[in-house]
């Protein structure tokens, strides 16, 4: 019952950790406060405690689709805010580190800095409220047994202190990497987490008829099982889908191009610059 | 002759309708079991599947093999679409009871 509860909580905030530690240390390298983390994870619990709270209207919506269409429509709001937090990064791609420091510290547009900021709010914001919603659903469901709900709550702290200890150990190994090195490691986790966002979107219009599904394009599932570490990893990392369909894979790309098509932009914007 | 040309519109229609009519099977949950616990449905076809959900308490149906994962509230309804399936077995399982809420849906070729 305990383990259960540890492994589910640490399940949803995985995938959370990983993007909040990942946008902290964007803020640090490029000399941003801190202080909207906080604002992002307020925002995310209090949204998540909604999405929980009114489970029962949002599921009967729409023809009993709402819950796909909500987490689709959280899924395609945070793929967009990453969209526009590499578009705001883009720029520092492809420079010399001596450029980075001056660009990074000194000269980023105060507009270009709030809307950076924002996106990431949204960013946190929006992935907290999808998976800590589902928490409080399963907790809640002990709310009448008081020996269960006390082991649940214990597994779910336990869970969340593996998941933000992971974060914190992410985010040390991060902070000691050149900013250089950092910006380009940032934008290689936006093409790859927003993958696998848009892959999920395609998986929600699957599972209510609105997408058909076909046969699998590929499965991995004996090289890679998606119940074990590494595929739970991978799936918070990329979305690692063992065995996706081709309409995932389409979904996949049409997010994914974009921030490629910017990082080629930038990088021979860079070149002629030098040319 | 309009008989006949109404005839030959019905059965032109027919597969139409055939192909439109999604079949659709009912599984059930209760005390974090599922009902029935292996679901032979036709390989080969798009299929609805009905969760109820007779505990009062929460579920999250969920199937790495069928690519599906819903909450299902307690007392409430699910409906998720699965397939078309290769023959075979595709395990799920309740994500919020993992122990005890196991179940297989059996893709058989038909006929």
């Amino acid at each position: 019952m305990m383990v259960d509860a540890i492994l589910l909580v640490l399940r949803e905030v995985l995938e959370a950790a990983l993007i909040i530690t990942i946008l902290m240390v964007m803020s640090r390298k490029l000399g941003f406060s801190l202080h909207w983390i906080l604002v992002a994870l307020v925002m995310g619990t209090l949204s998540s405690w909604a999405l929980a709270h009114y489970a029962y209207t949002i599921a009967d919506a729409l023809g009993g689709t709402g819950q796909e269409w909500t987490n689709a429509l959280l899924y395609f709001m945070v793929v967009l805010a990453f969209i526009v937090i590499a578009a705001f990064i883009a720029p520092l791609l492809f420079n010399t580190p001596h450029q980075l420091r001056h660009l990074a510290r000194e000269d980023t547009p105060r507009l270009n800095r709030q809307l950076l900021v924002a996106a990431a709010i949204f960013a946190v914001g929006l992935s907290l409220a999808r998976e800590v919603a589902e928490i409080w659903i399963y907790l809640g469901g002990f709310a009448q047994q008081p020996d269960k709900l006390e082991s649940a709550l214990t597994g779910g702290a336990i869970g969340l202190g593996i998941g933000a200890s992971l974060g914190a150990i992410t985010y040390y190994l991060l902070v000691f990497i050149s900013v250089r090195r950092f910006i380009y490691l940032l934008f290689s986790f936006l093409i790859l987490l927003s993958g696998g966002l848009a892959t999920q979107i395609a998986k929600q219009l699957l599972q209510i008829g609105v997408l058909d599904s076909a046969a699998p394009l590929w499965d991995t599932s004996r090289l890679v099982n998606e119940h074990s570490w590494l595929g739970e990893l991978l799936y918070a990392l990329i979305g690692y889908d063992s065995s996706p369909s081709a309409i995932q894979v389409i979904f996949y790309w049409l997010a994914v191009t974009p921030l490629i098509v910017i990082g080629i932009w930038q990088w021979r914007r860079r070149k002629l610059a030098h040319a | 002759m309009i008989k006949r040309k109404l005839m030959l519109l019905f059965a032109c229609a027919l597969p139409l309708s055939a192909f439109a009519a999604v079949p659709e099977f009912t599984i059930e949950i209760r005390d974090h079991l599922f009902f029935p616990s292996t679901l032979v449905v036709p390989a080969n076809t798009k299929i609805k599947l009905v969760v109820l959900n007779q505990d009062p308490t929460p579920e999250e149906f969920e199937s790495y093999e069928l690519n599906r994962e819903k909450v299902i509230m307690g007392g409430a309804k699910a409906i998720i679409f699965i397939g078309p399936l290769k023959p075979g077995d595709y395990p799920f399982f309740g994500e919020f009871n993992p122990k005890t809420a196991q179940g297989v849906i059996r893709a058989q070729p038909e006929g």
